[in-house]
């Protein structure tokens, strides 16, 4: 304890004696994580589209009209039991056009003039996983080979495109961040360095002394942590306004793609990683700024 | 407490800044280590608190073989010894307070017994009332006493002084040498390295003669 605290204060006075250099480095540090942040930021947004997407999850099974009531029942039963499903619907021709008409107002007179065009259907909802595991696929191909089947409609392809555009975004987004917080890393490593040239006397009189690795390592480690931690804070603060200031227009944005309540920032667990990696980070940095000065 | 055998020090081919020093200085005594500039007087003793490794030979001091100490056992050891050099060593943004108690904070002594035994050393070398100076407000022989303070705090059981009076004029030396007899006199080992003969001839204690880094004679001084 009484190495951390002597470590923690040298710290802080060489922070004040560095100033300019030291805010430098905060704000690399922060752009930094401002990029890895604002990464999670959109990609746990869209993961969590996506997942409202899928859940959602459809499959219409389209019927021959002269399908009798019950093979057509039998095949309900069937679609009922099976375990990726969540619930099924008939929908007769008439209850089809019902629904058109009531969807459609202003094309009331097409559907009045023209014979009835819709055919009988069976909506199947699937649980939310149905989709991801690939049993959603196996049924739709399955219920395409049934004789009294038309069609079967299931386009969910692009969902999983969605999902390896969102795994590429954070893939990019890591690299980036990766990238831009080793260059940080060397920022607050070269600050520390200047901080430990200008107590250069000091560490030579500690070493006189026989003070142990935490007393002349210690400050410099505690200066690479605190500049880390600060940028880190920084930028999640940074990020939180820029959040909070376009939140509205981005929900609506994005409310046209789907049902779209509102779009969340980072998860507390997230955002505490993301500082706690700025604490890891400034740390390293200073324990390899300070090599050589034991 | 020290003994040396075929000690020595060399920089590049055949360049000796200390060559082939056998000594033994006994506990408790004092020893001044004098000769020209360039005898090897501070190479000893740089050698002896382990700023240099010795290129040849053997350095015993309490028991301790310097030549074979990790990192770690270079540090504890130096706790252990306290050395006073001629340009004072202090640290310009600490206080005479802190430069005195962080010797013993590095020890992990808790901060009453700092505090107290700071004081009293402090006290020791006269200059309890100028606890919370820095070292730029002292003139040179009180950032000398603060010096040997510094080295007394966590009391040693030798200590190694290298031109202390240099930058002192005769007064000051006297008096600062009078502080180097008065803790010789408590047990503890001094060996302080100078040129200054008649600062020598008034302790009257035992010199040893270094030239071009080697030993050239031994002499027991009166003890006054």
């Amino acid at each position: 304890m009484n190495s951390i605290g002597y470590a923690v204060a040298e710290a802080l006075v060489s922070l004040r004696r560095s100033g300019r250099s030291a805010a430098i480095s905060i704000g690399t540090i922060a752009i930094a994580f401002l990029t890895l942040g604002g990464f999670l930021l959109v990609s746990a947004n869209l993961q969590s589209l996506v997942e409202r997407w899928a859940s959602s999850a459809e499959l219409s099974v389209y019927l021959r009209e002269d399908v009798n009531d019950t093979w057509r029942q039998a095949l309900v039963d069937e679609l009922s039991d099976h375990a990726a499903v969540a619930a099924v619907e008939y929908v007769s021709k008439a209850a089809a056009l019902e629904r058109f008409r009531g969807d459609f107002p202003e094309l009331a007179d097409v559907a009045a003039s023209a014979d009835n065009p819709f055919p009988p259907s069976i909506e199947v909802r699937l649980h939310t996983d149905a989709a991801s595991s690939g049993a959603a696929d196996a049924m739709a191909a399955g219920l395409t080979e049934r004789e009294g089947v038309v069609d079967v409609r299931y386009d969910r392809e692009w969902l999983s495109r969605l999902r390896a555009i969102i795994g590429a975004i954070r893939l990019v987004g890591a690299t980036a961040a990766a990238v831009l917080i080793l260059g940080a890393a060397f920022t607050v490593a070269a600050v520390v360095r200047l901080s430990l040239q200008a107590r250069r006397e000091e560490v030579d009189i500690m070493q006189l002394v026989g003070a142990p690795f935490s007393f002349i390592r210690g400050p410099s480690i505690a200066e690479g942590t605190i500049l880390g931690g600060l940028g880190a804070l920084f930028s999640l603060i940074v990020l939180w306004a820029l959040f909070a200031s376009t939140r509205e227009q981005l929900t609506a944005a994005v409310a046209q793609w789907g049902n779209v309540e509102t779009l969340r920032f980072l998860a507390v667990p997230d955002a505490l990683l993301l500082v706690g990696s700025g604490l890891a980070v400034g740390g390293l940095a200073g324990l390899v700024a300070s090599r050589g000065s034991r | 407490m020290i003994e040396t055998h075929g000690l020595g020090k060399a920089y590049g081919r055949g360049l000796y800044a200390l060559r082939d020093l056998t000594l033994t200085v006994e506990r408790g005594e004092f020893v001044f280590l004098t000769g020209p500039s360039g005898a090897g007087k501070s190479t000893l003793l740089r050698l002896l608190l382990l700023q240099e490794r010795p290129t040849e030979g053997v350095a015993i001091v309490n028991g301790r073989n310097l030549v074979r100490m990790s990192h770690r056992e270079v540090q504890a050891y130096r706790r252990s010894v306290g050395f006073v050099f001629q340009d004072f060593k202090l640290v310009p943004s600490k206080t005479v307070f802190e430069n005195v108690s962080f010797a013993l904070r590095v020890l992990g002594t808790n901060i009453e017994q700092q505090r107290r035994r700071t004081y009293q050393v402090l006290k020791w070398v006269g200059l309890q009332h100028r606890l919370q100076a820095y070292p730029l407000e002292l003139s040179g022989g009180e950032q000398q006493r603060v010096a040997i303070a510094r080295a007394l705090v966590n009391e040693p059981q030798l200590v190694l002084a290298d031109e202390p009076t240099g930058n002192l004029d005769p007064d000051l030396s006297l008096e600062i040498m009078n502080l180097f007899r008065d803790i010789n006199s408590s047990g503890t080992t001094v060996l302080v390295a100078t040129h200054d003969r008649e600062l020598i001839k008034w302790v009257g204690r035992r010199t040893v003669h270094l030239e071009n880094g080697r030993l050239l004679e031994a002499e027991a001084g009166a003890t006054t």
